[in-house]
């Protein structure tokens, strides 16, 4: 029983990750606090879905459609319209801005879609798997692999590439990385679309178990900010490990605690972490020039 | 604008402003700026605070829009061209204070010098030969840059600076926060900079012992050129007395 929580754990954990690596990389380089992140999950499903019953695509099909479509508007429009226009009167006006952002996409989904939940396709048949004495399930196993397949591919990106590392350095010092010749608002733009590529991605692998619905923003952001934040808000790595512990230790509190209250778990690891490790598990102590 | 005779107004100049006017929202820093940059020379731009000196450096490297005038590199027409372009035609520019990636190595912020250009080969042993001129970097290459003493860290910029081997060189205030000492090695290093051909253009609070290590000065007040000389006449002038003692020159000395 322990494996299959822990293995459940790890799957919703990573897509959790996903959805973390996002937001943290949208506050590093461009300031972004992005609280229409889990609307960002929540809705390419339905564009999806929508491409699939309306246009009447193969599933294969409507997944490029529905990718395609999510990065120009979570992506390329976002940041022109929303993102661009607000982030010079401050960070606070933009993060209202992405809580209005979160409200019209959850609300067009229900009144536009569906209120209902709807069942999504997986990519994999699912199949329970016998593995070292424990049942697996095929799900959780695909996720894993794809979350990590994509984590890997991001990470040689930012660091073995140069427009990668252009992009690093404009999280760490975008003034410097102006100096240094680097197109900066291109780069922000780049993280804009790697942020609704992660979003697709996670909403590809969460829709088939929780189905498509449009109120599931609201769980998936909420533990993608606390897991950007427990991790450690300026680095990446620390997204992942907030994303794989908060899934691991909110599974196994359900089953073993509360399944009821099962979602103020990861409200009580975000308070713990504050309190007692503020820059988060793997994140530097911040240093304050004097 | 001082027409002095012979040796103040370089023939074949590296850098020419020619009635630059530049500045934030409303508010115009420059103001018709223009003077000339001697090639293979050290020359100082000096000037009470407010004088424009830092935004001279942002309109011609590209960081401010010039909304008029002309900005002319080794006689071609720069104006208002990205840094990118601007590093790739062999201007570099070392701004003020520590501007530097603190958590990475020396190393790894040595190779970001060259991260936007396209001309990639040999960049690696540039990197090596900059890492052996400057010792104490070639030391502490591998260690976090934020460990750094201020004058190593400015001296890891000026490294860095050098990576895409510049014709060059926009230098801002190097001098603070350093001590005399430190202030004392980084003015020696310009001095070799300047005898392996790079021209070098620096801004200075510390207008005397700036003076004394450049070959001109150029004296700038409320964004317009004053004086424009070789740095030994400035240092004689009585005028820089009047400037510094508060009190702007007469506008009849243009």
């Amino acid at each position: 029983m322990a494996v299959q929580l822990l293995t459940g754990g790890l799957a919703i954990g990573a897509i959790y990750a996903l959805a973390a690596i996002g937001f943290a990389l949208l506050w590093q380089t461009s300031q972004t606090i992005n609280f229409a992140q889990g609307e960002f999950v929540m809705l390419p499903a339905f564009f999806i879905l929508a491409a699939v019953s309306v246009a009447g695509l193969p599933f294969w099909a409507a997944i490029l459609v529905g990718f395609v479509i999510s990065v120009l508007v979570l992506g390329v429009l976002f940041k022109k319209l929303i993102v661009d226009p607000i982030l010079p009167n401050g960070v606070l006006p933009l993060v209202v801005a992405t809580i209005a952002f979160a409200l019209i996409l959850k609300e067009s989904v229900k009144d536009f879609y569906s209120a209902q939940a709807l069942p999504f396709p997986s990519l994999v048949p699912t199949e329970y798997l016998h593995v070292a004495g424990a049942v697996v399930s095929s799900q959780d196993l695909f996720v894993l692999a794809v979350s990590a397949v994509a984590v890997l591919a991001l990470n040689t990106f930012l660091t073995r590439t140069r427009t990668g590392r252009s992009m690093q350095a404009t999280a760490q010092n975008p003034v410097l990385a102006r100096i240094l010749g680097i197109n900066v608002s291109r780069m922000i733009l780049y993280t804009f679309v790697i942020n609704a590529s992660l979003a697709v991605l996670a909403s590809i692998l969460i829709s088939p178990v929780y189905l498509a619905k449009f109120s599931n923003g609201e769980p998936i952001g909420l533990a993608a900010f606390i897991a950007a934040i427990v991790g450690g808000f300026n680095q990446v790595r620390g997204a992942i490990v907030g994303g794989l512990l908060l899934g691991v230790v909110e599974n196994f509190a359900a089953a073993y605690l509360s399944a009821q209250y099962r979602g103020a778990i990861p409200l009580f690891i975000l308070v713990a972490v504050i309190l007692f490790r503020p820059q988060g598990l793997l994140g530097r102590a911040e240093e304050r020039t004097v | 604008m001082a027409t002095e005779a012979d040796g103040s107004h370089p023939k074949d100049p590296i850098l020419r402003l020619q009635d630059v006017v530049a500045g934030y929202g409303k508010m115009t820093v420059l103001n018709r700026t223009a003077f000339t940059v001697a090639r293979g020379a050290i020359t100082t731009i000096i000037g009470p605070n407010g004088a424009g000196k830092s935004t001279v450096f942002k309109a011609v490297f590209g960081l401010l829009p010039a909304k008029s005038g002309r900005v002319f590199f080794d006689g071609r027409d720069v104006t208002n061209l990205p840094p990118r372009r601007l590093l790739d035609l062999g201007i570099c520019l070392v701004p003020q204070g520590r501007n530097i990636f603190p958590q990475l190595s020396v190393r790894h912020n040595m190779e970001l010098g060259g991260v936007a250009s396209k001309n990639i080969k040999g960049l690696a042993d540039r990197l090596e030969e900059g890492l052996d001129r400057f010792p104490v970097l070639r030391r502490k290459a591998d260690v976090q840059a934020s460990t750094l003493s201020g004058g190593e860290q400015k001296l890891l910029e000026i490294a860095r600076a050098l990576l895409l081997d510049p014709m060059l060189m926009l230098i801002d205030e190097p001098s603070i926060g350093l001590s005399p000492l430190m202030v004392q090695e980084t003015f020696a290093i310009l001095k070799d900079l300047r005898a392996s051909g790079v021209s070098l253009l620096m801004v200075e609070q510390n207008a005397r012992a700036a003076l004394e290590l450049s070959d001109y000065g150029i004296v700038l007040e409320q964004g317009r050129t004053r004086i424009e000389d070789r740095a030994d006449a400035i240092l004689i002038d009585p005028r820089l007395q009047q400037l510094f003692l508060g009190g702007g020159l007469a506008d009849d000395a243009a």
